[in-house]
């Protein structure tokens, strides 16, 4: 039976764990201006066009009730005697 | 006949608003474009022909201001339709006051949401944190989550008389906090900018004041015309809730 490699010193390992953090020169913060200003306008105009969209189609809905219920009302009126 | 014509001019402001709210859809629809020109619009102007400001300002990332101060005034318009509104329904409830007063707490919630959201991203480059428990960032949070109840117990309470009158004296009493808002940074200082100001602001570019006011201008339309649609749908509820009354007290099939 062959032995299991010893992971100590096998190969595979790699050479250079991070064990520390060195600040690097020019290097660019994590947040960017850019991609915060793009998140920013993509959240706020979403909100925006979900909020009209929800309001666009409750006005559907209901107007469609609306006017069943009127409908419903005159054909009520018509068919009672007088 | 004097009493007929008596009723026909005590109606004359609800038939008016009826005749208002259904023949008023060109209006509407000129508004809209109106709006969605002016959106498009600015976001050119802010992009193209608005410098970029100083990096501790946040740099790239100080445009989110030409749309997240005008949101704060955007809500700050909600709150007041609101108040009043709910202030006249409670002198005198009608469909129409109650259709109002609910339509300025829907807009001043969406109005605080693109505040709450756009500020924290800014403020990420700018103060290098999301969120700080400053003055004004903790009073408009308390405003949002007055107009937040506001909806909420008109979605899930219900639409009785009680219901209108309880979210309407909300309506009243949490419109306080607006000049709260407005007046925290001057009497209890904290990180938020005091670019505008009563005696000309801070805004050194004329790009930068002509796209703030651009911004005014956008969001202004923006909030009659959606606190328009929010009333007219509220008051279509109230429409359809009457008819179905009427429909039940006379025995009819829904």
């Amino acid at each position: 039976m062959q032995k299991p490699p010893d992971l100590r010193t096998s190969t595979s390992q790699p050479e250079a764990r991070s064990s520390e953090f060195v600040a690097v020169e020019g290097g660019q913060p994590s947040t960017s201006a850019e991609a915060l200003l793009v998140t920013a306008y993509i959240l706020m105009w979403a909100l925006v066009l979900v909020f009209v969209l929800l309001t666009w189609r409750r006005q559907q809905t209901l107007e469609a009730r609306l006017g069943q219920l009127e409908k419903a009302l005159s054909d009520a009126k018509q068919r009672a005697p007088d | 006949m004097q009493v007929a014509g008596f009723e026909a001019l005590v109606t004359l402001p609800r038939r008016f608003y009826e005749y208002r709210m259904q023949r008023s859809g060109l209006i509407f629809h000129l508004l809209l474009a109106l709006t969605s020109a002016l959106v498009f619009y600015l976001i050119y102007f802010i992009f193209l022909h608005t410098p970029t400001a100083q990096p501790e300002s946040g740099g790239f990332a100080q445009k989110i201001f030409y749309f997240h101060v005008p949101s704060a005034y955007a809500m700050y318009l909600s709150g007041v339709v609101c108040f009043a509104a709910s202030a006249a329904f409670l002198v005198r409830p009608t469909d129409a006051r109650n259709a109002w007063a609910q339509a300025g707490a829907e807009c001043a919630v969406l109005f605080s949401l693109l505040v709450l959201t756009s500020g924290p991203l800014w403020a990420k480059k700018a103060w290098g944190v999301y969120w700080t428990w400053d003055p004004r960032l903790t009073t408009l949070l308390l405003s949002a989550l007055i107009y937040a109840a506001i909806v909420v117990v008109r979605t899930f309470v219900g639409d009785g008389e009680p219901e209108r009158r309880f979210v309407a004296a909300i309506g009243v009493l949490g419109t306080v906090n607006l000049p709260i808002i407005h007046y925290s940074v001057q009497k209890w200082g904290g990180n938020h900018p005091t670019v505008i100001t009563g005696r000309g602001g801070g805004l050194r570019s004329v790009e930068m004041r002509e796209a703030l006011w651009l911004g005014f201008a956008t969001m202004t339309l923006l909030t009659i015309m959606l606190l328009w649609a929010r009333a007219r749908s509220a008051w279509l509820r109230s429409r359809v809730d009457s008819l179905e009354e009427r429909m039940l007290d006379a025995g009819l099939e829904l």
